[in-house]
């Protein structure tokens, strides 16, 4: 293997990272909140097709990404309204959003003929192109749209949020013990509310990230390819800290991206063994058989304010 | 009016209904600045329903509160924390993962929403840990702390809150003697500072002890109010218990000793929070005999029936049923009749029908299964038997067991368990919630048990019919067996001491 | 009573107790093909035009009820296996996986050309189908009923597996693809290995009849048998199961395993009698709608015969809708989706029961007030 190719794979696991960098931390707050947002494969599918056609219309990437982040929201806030307030079951419900989000998506996009495969205003670097002349990292990180460095620094901002803000106190409090922050006075349908419509637009948002900083088109049906499950295993192998979460969606990119290389120059090394990764990772973390990952306390259940 | 500034908080004709309960019956009273009020009743008399009312946790359906004279709706907790309501509940609010000072704060809003800063906070909590003289250390996640620190911790996050009005819920269950004298200490200076602290408890030496007025309840309603210092023992626990205990015991010979049906020797067994909850205890039941089980709840009864009934694991001792080790029975559960204390959560199938429930423990056998098929003629022929035997109302054996009322219910539970004409019969609070008449009934039940040669186990915190139906009484308090009467002489007063674990000393 | 409060329903007064008598799943359904109108209204189609449209593809001929029935077969036998853990209380959403390691068994078993009667063959290919998927469904059924892992998440990462093992196993090299060819697959199933056809100008396949057999078959052992009565215990109240001396670890191990044969089997049909080779999207999805299947079916395995015939003819005249109107083909996910949205979010939660349940106590307690 030739250090170019280290290069550009390192260039490439940072590029395939960011995007689930970008949804896990959003996912990481409803799942500290207590629901599990499984329905994020379908708003970064929807949130890539959204990003796209934003920009093709408007050819402005910062009004993309807002306008992105609404839809997010919006999705985000029918996840909410279905697993807090109705109290579905939460798994059920995301299955349903991303198979509604899989033929919305492709239902447009058939509209939207016209942006078909047409390149389209992305994500600019960050730095001036001459710093990619550095050797090693100049390719590596200033090649990097700012999409990229903006999930690189997003896990600090998260972990500050989560530890170092009231809200991030709350949230982590209503995960762990519902019941008791709502005698502490604190309004917790709302608080799993916020949560779940703040994953809903960073999983938009990492789907932009997906069309809108390299690709610069939408590909029709399997545009997400499952990343949202990627991002689901990593919260879970994180331990629902951002960092850490942050760091398996790296290693799970660093897969992807050299799972992509080997498929492109017809290794003859089974690539699918580095697809299946992520998620017999997480398999073995979950089984706890490494270290001891800790759920938030009512990961996944249905709280029911009448019951105190 | 000056009376009136000296009321701290009054509470008028409280009413609340659960659904199967009416908690609160029409309840008044109230608690004047500097005063500790002591609340005293049997559990689920409606004590802790009323003060989550107080708090904000539940809206009453009918009365008033009034804090400072002013009427007040709590619509919740945070409300009541700004009318300067603090609650340490008996099983404590805290987010285990979180850190003692982050629990303080929960709740409050900081100076700037995106700063979290914790060092005032822990300057202030450091000072009330000081003032009060019970330190807990703020950066410790809670699920560290002693039970004993948690509660410490309940108390400052309520006067970090600066409550005015400070409810405390059962405090001492769960504080070594030395750790109840500093909470006394806390207390007295607290009312010192004409704060009212809200006092709830059932173990009469301690309110005796710390209380200025004692409120007694009993099944929801107010018994009556007596200032402490002409309080007597007896006096109290008359009106806790109830009537002055002068019951109709039916006449009945005792049976001949056979051999013993059930024995245990030195049984020991943990809780759920793997918190040890039987310590040595020796049991033995004979046949034609009822044993009751006095004591507050929560004193290892539920971990002695499981334990009878093979559901939970001893950590050492032996159980012998009719001479055969109790883990070698079990394998069968229509061996030994167990009627649950919690009939819809463990007892019962909700969603099945009542033919269905009659034969959850014995759906594999036959006559109801043949061949690995069910013969529902059998299960209907079983069900229509059974409804008629033990006079359970409902329009048929196909119908949902949930439909039924709590009285059938039990009674559903009791057919089934009773009717294999098991030896021994575990009898867990059975008639918890249950109407006058239903009562009735599943007393006559066990009493027929009695006459067929059963050894019936009988636990109940209900006093008065522990002491009118068993031959013998034994009395349970932290796990311990704290003594035995005969069930012909004994009294309330006795019983009563041994169920607050005061044996000598509160003499009355 | 008076001041009972009404629960909150929407807010409109009724459709609560409608619900409660088993009507929701119409309810839901209506309500989903009633948004899927408006959507289709917006795109331009009158949607009355558009319904009938998919109405005729679905049973406007033979051939077209013999698609429905074609799409039905891995829906009756997936839906029926996440029925059985519904009925548990179990969400057994690992369908798609096991879908695809039962198809590896019978591809492995089906591509062999083996000198036995078709029958045999058959035979031989499903029982493979069954084994694999079964050893498949070992680890999150263990890791479930003995350590207490979320069975959900766990099956969701076993369908990745699959997904990516499928993958590997028919690319070359690998002794099972197809050599040369340009999309991987896996070699053709021997001629005695394929299920046989039914109805000539059609792909109709007995798959159908599998599955019907298996949902009323299931139906009879979760009503006429002891291990059916225990799953249903299981179900409604497991701390009550314990109690009654039920294995309830056993159960829920036997209850998730069961349900990967189903899939597993669902798997073996898709390929033997549909695809006739297995490749990496062979039944893309079908996994997952058996979920909205048996979740439409609310776990009764005679409920999925219908919600599953309900699914393959909204599939099959789909197909013609779009065809014949000009509506996106994706249309027919999206009303699949909001069908099963609007069911569960009507949904009463099972604590509704209860409570209701819990008011025919309080009959009792008034008396007791009132005497004492």
């Amino acid at each position: 293997m030739s250090p170019d190719m280290i290069i550009d794979w390192l260039q490439a696991t940072l590029r395939w990272g960011a995007p689930l960098i970008l949804v896990a931390m959003g996912e990481v707050f409803a799942e500290r909140s207590g629901i599990i947002n499984v329905g994020i494969e379908g708003i970064m599918l929807t949130g890539a097709l959204a990003g796209i056609a934003v920009s093709f219309f408007t050819g402005n990437v910062f009004l993309a990404s807002i306008g992105t982040m609404l839809l997010g929201a919006l999705l985000g806030l029918g996840v909410a309204y279905l697993t807090v307030s109705r109290r579905t079951n939460q798994v059920v419900t995301g299955l349903m959003v991303n198979l509604a989000a899989l033929g919305g998506t492709n239902l447009l996009f058939a509209l939207l003929s016209e942006s078909r495969h047409e390149r389209v205003a992305t994500f600019p670097l960050l730095f001036p192109a001459s710093f990619s002349e550095i050797p090693v990292i100049g390719p590596i990180l200033f090649r990097q749209p700012v999409s990229t460095w903006f999930a690189l620094i997003l896990p600090f901002f998260a972990a500050y949020f989560l530890y170092r803000t009231d809200w991030g106190l709350n949230v982590r409090a209503v995960g762990d013990n519902p019941k008791a922050a709502a005698t502490a006075g604190l309004p917790v349908i709302k608080l799993k509310y916020e949560a779940v419509i703040l994953s809903g637009i960073f999983a938009a948002l990492g789907g932009a990230a997906l069309t809108l900083s390299e690709v610069g088109y939408f590909a029709s049906g399997g545009m997400t390819a499952g990343r949202g499950f990627v991002v689901l295993a990593a919260v879970v192998v994180g331990g629902w800290d951002p960092v850490r979460v942050a760091l398996a969606c790296l290693v799970f990119g660093a897969a992807d991206a050299a799972q992509l290389r080997m498929q492109a120059m017809g290794s003859t090394i089974p690539y699918q063994f580095l697809q299946m990764l992520p998620y017999v990772i997480t398999l073995i973390a979950l089984a706890g058989l490494v270290g001891r990952t800790r759920a938030p306390k009512t990961w996944g259940a249905p709280y029911d304010p009448a019951d105190i | 009016m000056t009376q009136n500034d000296k009321i701290a908080m009054r509470m008028e004709g409280i009413t609340k209904r659960f659904p199967g309960v009416l908690a609160n019956d029409r309840i008044s009273l109230e608690c004047r600045k500097g005063e500790v009020l002591g609340l005293l009743g049997e559990n689920g008399a409606g004590k802790t329903t009323l003060m989550n009312i107080l708090y904000g946790l539940h809206q009453p359906d009918s009365g008033k509160i009034f804090i400072n004279g002013k009427q007040v709706t709590i619509e919740s907790p945070a409300k009541a924390i700004e009318l300067g309501i603090g609650m340490v509940h008996q099983h404590f609010k805290l987010v285990d993962t979180l850190t003692a000072l982050e629990n303080v704060i929960l709740g409050i809003p900081s100076e700037h929403p995106l700063v979290l800063d914790l060092a005032p906070a822990r300057k202030r909590f450091l000072a009330l840990c000081e003032e009060y003289d019970l330190y807990v250390d703020p950066s410790v996640e809670v699920w560290r702390l002693s039970v004993g620190k948690q509660q410490w911790l309940e108390i400052l996050k309520a006067l970090y809150r600066d409550a005015r009005l400070l409810v405390l819920d059962e405090p001492s269950a769960v504080l070594t003697p030395a750790e109840g004298e500093q909470l006394f200490k806390a207390i007295r200076k607290l009312t010192a500072e004409e704060r009212s602290v809200i006092f709830i408890s059932h173990k009469f030496g301690e309110v005796l002890e710390i209380t200025d007025r004692i409120t007694v309840i009993r099944d929801g309603h107010v018994v009556g109010t007596v200032p402490t210092k002409e309080a007597t023992y007896p006096e109290l626990a008359r009106m806790m218990v109830g009537r002055p205990v002068a019951m109709d015991r039916k006449s009945r010979p005792l049976a001949a000793k056979k051999d013993p049906i059930l024995v245990m020797e030195n049984v020991e067994a943990m809780s759920d929070r793997g918190l040890p909850a039987l310590k040595n205890i020796n049991l033995t039941l004979h046949p034609g005999e009822i044993v009751g089980v006095a004591g507050v709840d929560g004193n290892g009864q539920l971990e002695l029936a499981e334990c009878i009934v093979g559901m939970r694991k001893r950590t050492s001792g032996t159980i012998r049923i009719q001479g055969l080790n109790v883990d070698h029975v079990m394998d069968d559960p229509s061996f030994v009749g167990y009627i649950p204390a919690d009939r819809q959560k463990v007892g019962l199938f909700l969603a099945l029908t009542v033919a269905e429930n009659l034969i959850v423990k014995d759906y594999y056998k036959a006559p109801f299964a043949r061949k690995s098929v069910l013969r529902y003629s059998a299960i209907r022929q079983h069900a229509k038997d059974l409804i008629k035997d033990y006079n359970i109302k409902t329009p048929s054996g196909e119908v949902e067991v949930a439909n039924l009322s709590g009285g059938n219910q039990q009674k559903v539970v009791i057919a089934r368990e009773l009717s294999d004409q098991p030896a021994p019969v575990v009898a867990s609070q059975a008639t918890r919630g249950l109407d006058l008449g239903a009562v009735e009934s599943v007393h006559n039940f066990l009493l027929a048990e009695r006459e067929r040669g059963a050894a019936v186990l009988f636990i109940s915190t209900e006093l008065q019919e522990v002491m009118s139906l068993s031959d013998r009484i034994i009395v349970m308090f932290r796990g311990e067996v704290m003594g035995e009467v005969d069930g012909n002489t004994a009294d309330v007063d006795t019983i009563g001491q041994m169920m607050l674990g005061e044996t000598a000393e509160v003499s009355a | 009573m008076k001041n009972e409060k009404q629960p909150r329903f929407l807010s409109l007064p009724g459709i609560g107790d409608l619900a409660l008598s088993g009507v929701r799943p119409l309810i839901g359904i209506s309500l989903g093909l009633l948004a899927g109108a408006v959507l289709i209204a917006i795109s331009g189609v009158n949607p009355f035009t558009a319904y009938v449209a998919m109405l005729q593809g679905a049973l406007g001929s033979p051939q077209a009820i013999a698609n429905v029935l074609v799409r039905a077969s891995p829906l009756l036998l997936g839906g029926v296996g996440v029925a059985l853990g519904i009925k548990a209380g179990l969400w057994n959403v690992g369908i798609e996986g096991y879908m695809y390691a039962g198809a590896i068994g019978a591809t492995w078993v089906g591509i062999a050309a083996l000198p036995v009667s078709p029958l045999v063959h058959i035979t031989l290919a499903i029982l493979a189908a069954g084994v694999v998927a079964v050893i498949w469904g070992v680890a999150p059924a263990y890791l479930r009923a003995y350590r207490g892992v979320n069975e959900v998440i766990s099956t969701i990462m076993m369908n990745y597996v699959a997904i990516f093992l499928v993958s590997y196993l028919v690319h070359e090299p690998q002794p099972m693809a197809e050599p040369g060819s340009f999309f991987p697959m896996s070699l053709q199933l021997a001629p005695t290995a394929r299920l046989p056809i039914l109805l000539r100008g059609s792909s109709l396949h007995p798959g159908f009849i599998i599955g019907l057999a298996a949902c009323i078959l299931f139906y009879l052992i979760l009503r006429f048998t002891p291990f059916g009565f225990r799953t249903r215990m299981l179900g409604v109240n497991p701390v009550g199961s314990r109690y009654a001396g039920v294995n309830v670890k056993r159960q829920i191990l036997f209850v998730l395993l069961i349900g990967a044969l189903a899939g597993g089997v669902a798997g073996a049909v898709e390929v033997m009698g549909l695809k006739g080779r297995l490749y990496m999207d062979f039944v893309a999805g079908v996994g997952y709608e058996s979920v909205a299947v048996a979740l439409l079916a609310a776990g009764n395995p005679l409920g999925v015969i219908a919600s599953a015939l309900f699914f393959a003819a909204l599939k099959a005249g789909g197909a013609t809708m779009s065809i014949q109107t000009g509506v996106g083909g994706p249309m027919t996910i999206i009303i699949e989706a909001l069908c099963v949205i609007f069911v569960i979010g009507v949904g009463y939660s099972e604590r509704k029961r209860l409570t209701r349940a819990d008011k025919a106590v309080k009959g009792d307690e008034e008396v007791k007030h009132n005497v004492a």
